[in-house]
């Protein structure tokens, strides 16, 4: 386990964000990049139907189920280059409450605005957001401020545009790079105005509080979570 | 500042003087006349409303839409229709437009790709004409997009930052198949428990020309009125959106019987409980008034 450097850590702590370059590279990425653009098109029609229907979002599509549909999906969940931090900031008590394995489209306006996730008195809540293929700026990249994970920060209001929000930075970044943030702090998708959908995988974490994710939630793969460690990541105990 | 109904219908009975298309809802006998309209408006304190053709799209279809305007023209403007598939739609609104009192036209889809990882050329979208025309002749249009149809509507409104955009009812975007009536009367938008708005038609808060309508709280809400279940909606609109680009609407005939005409007129209080005096003032009628250049009374 690749535990955080004092540096990260601090800046983990007044900044409220990592960025792991080439956190996932070659083999693995290649494997990921396989699966990932195999089901994102085995699922489409079936999320287009849905869009129709009413019951989907039109600008962006998950896969359904991902852990279910590879294993490459499973194997970033404890990912060596950021899981040992992630271990670190949670006291070694860490869950997973889900992977988002997405595709955003190119669409004149992002398809969310400046948002925190969860509020102070949410358990840590941890996204990593990894880049499936390279992410230009102005390729819907993600935006983040950094220091407004802290209690006392802001307050801050949505602007109405992505680049207008004061202090925030846009991470543009290869494919593989994996971006760490609080999800206390205000986030954002940023427009892409680029012709190259955006595909990234969002996995989101918490700091276990008993009863949060049940051991049905993730029993289909419990095949694939054999030692200590992966069955308390995936609340497969109780 | 006036307080102004922002969407609603009214139809008479179907004659070879007023045609028009008939349904189990709006049988050929039943009417819902400007008459009774206005006996509620007076009722309630408003002065003025938007009346959104229904029940055909033909010029004839419009007569009884025509003749209110006609009758009643400090008092009301009209939304018209335009038939699927209208070989030349700019002479069917130009047919309906002529200081008649119809300001604008209702839609729901706009003929492009349905997938949105498709190449957007909005010149082949098959609306592109009607936007078109909207723009050289100052149109309102008035949408409520199919939800197969909502990611198109960005590139229109790139296109023509010009037009003004009213979306109808919430902006909410109903799905194929999700549409009903209830045991009132009134229609029913079947919607997932998250609001998927957000990640679309709430995102054009963006262009400043696109307003909304808070209404049809009654077709979406699994509550009674005051409808509480869509407050966090109401205040993402407001938020979004700001108090100068939202409309107070009742929907009228279809809310009659339940909540009643007067209870819809305090809705937005009950949903948005800390708008200042002014905002209100705004959203019950002084955006229509302004947007929609509703006369002077």
């Amino acid at each position: 386990m690749i535990l955080p450097t004092p540096e990260e850590k601090k800046q983990w702590e007044e900044e409220g964000y990592l960025v792991f370059e080439n956190a996932i590279q070659g083999k693995d990425l290649k494997r990921l990049q396989t699966a990932f653009d195999y089901w994102a098109e085995a699922c489409k029609e079936e999320w287009l139907d849905s869009v129709e229907a009413g019951d989907s979002v039109a600008t962006f599509y998950d896969i359904p189920n991902p852990l279910e549909k590879d294993p490459i999906f499973i194997d970033i969940i404890d990912y060596p280059s950021y899981y040992g931090a992630l271990m670190a900031f949670t006291d070694h008590d860490l869950i997973l409450l889900g992977p988002q394995v997405r595709t955003v489209a190119p669409w004149p306006v992002s398809y969310t605005g400046w948002h925190p996730d969860v509020g102070h008195d949410n358990p840590l809540h941890i996204k990593v957001q990894i880049y499936v293929n390279d992410v230009e700026r102005g390729g819907g990249e993600f935006g983040f401020v950094p220091g407004s994970h802290k209690p006392d920060a802001g307050p801050y209001t949505r602007p109405t545009r992505q680049e207008s929000m004061p202090g925030h930075k846009a991470f543009p970044g290869k494919a593989g790079t994996a971006i760490m943030f609080n999800s206390c702090g205000w986030h954002v998708s940023m427009d892409n105005h680029s012709d190259v959908p955006r595909k990234s995988i969002i996995l989101i974490y918490e700091k276990r509080t008993p009863g949060r994710v049940g051991p049905e939630q993730y029993a289909a793969i419990s095949a694939y979570c054999q030692t200590p460690e992966r069955r308390k990541l995936f609340s497969l105990d109780g | 500042m006036p307080r102004i109904d922002a969407h609603l219908h009214v139809f008479t009975k179907a004659s070879a003087e007023f045609p028009r298309e008939i349904s189990d809802v709006w049988p050929a006998e039943r009417e819902e006349p400007a008459e009774k309209l206005l006996d509620e408006m007076e009722k309630h304190r408003i002065d003025q409303a938007v009346l959104v053709q229904m029940a055909g799209a033909s010029i004839a279809n419009h007569r009884y839409l025509l003749r209110c305007l006609e009758a009643y023209p400090n008092r009301f403007l009209g939304i018209g229709l335009v038939p699927d598939g209208h070989p030349n739609p700019a002479d069917h609104m130009a047919a309906l437009t002529d200081n008649t009192g119809i300001i604008g036209f209702r839609f729901s889809t706009f003929g492009g790709p349905r997938d949105i990882f498709a190449k957007m050329d909005v010149r082949e979208f098959s609306a592109y004409p009607i936007w078109k025309c909207a723009a050289e002749r100052d149109y309102v249009l008035w949408l409520y997009p199919n939800a197969i149809n909502a990611h198109l509507l960005p590139y229109l409104i790139q296109e023509f930052p010009q037009v003004r955009v009213v979306l109808n009812h919430l902006a909410v975007c109903p799905g194929k198949g999700k549409f009903s009536w209830d045991a009132y009367g009134r229609p029913q938008i079947q919607v997932p428990g998250y609001n998927l708005t957000m990640h679309t038609t709430y995102r054009l808060a963006r262009f400043e020309n696109v307003n909304v309508h808070l209404s049809g709280q009654y077709a979406f809400s699994t509550e009674e009125f005051p409808y509480k279940d869509l407050a966090g909606w109401h205040r993402g609109l407001l938020t979004g959106f700001g108090a100068k680009r939202l409309m107070w609407a009742t929907d009228f005939p279809w809310i009659l019987e339940e909540p009643g005409y007067g209870k819809l007129t305090t809705v937005i209080e009950e949903l948005l409980p800390d708008l200042s005096e002014a905002e209100l003032a705004d959203i019950m009628g002084g955006n229509a008034k302004r947007i929609l250049r509703f006369p002077d009374l």
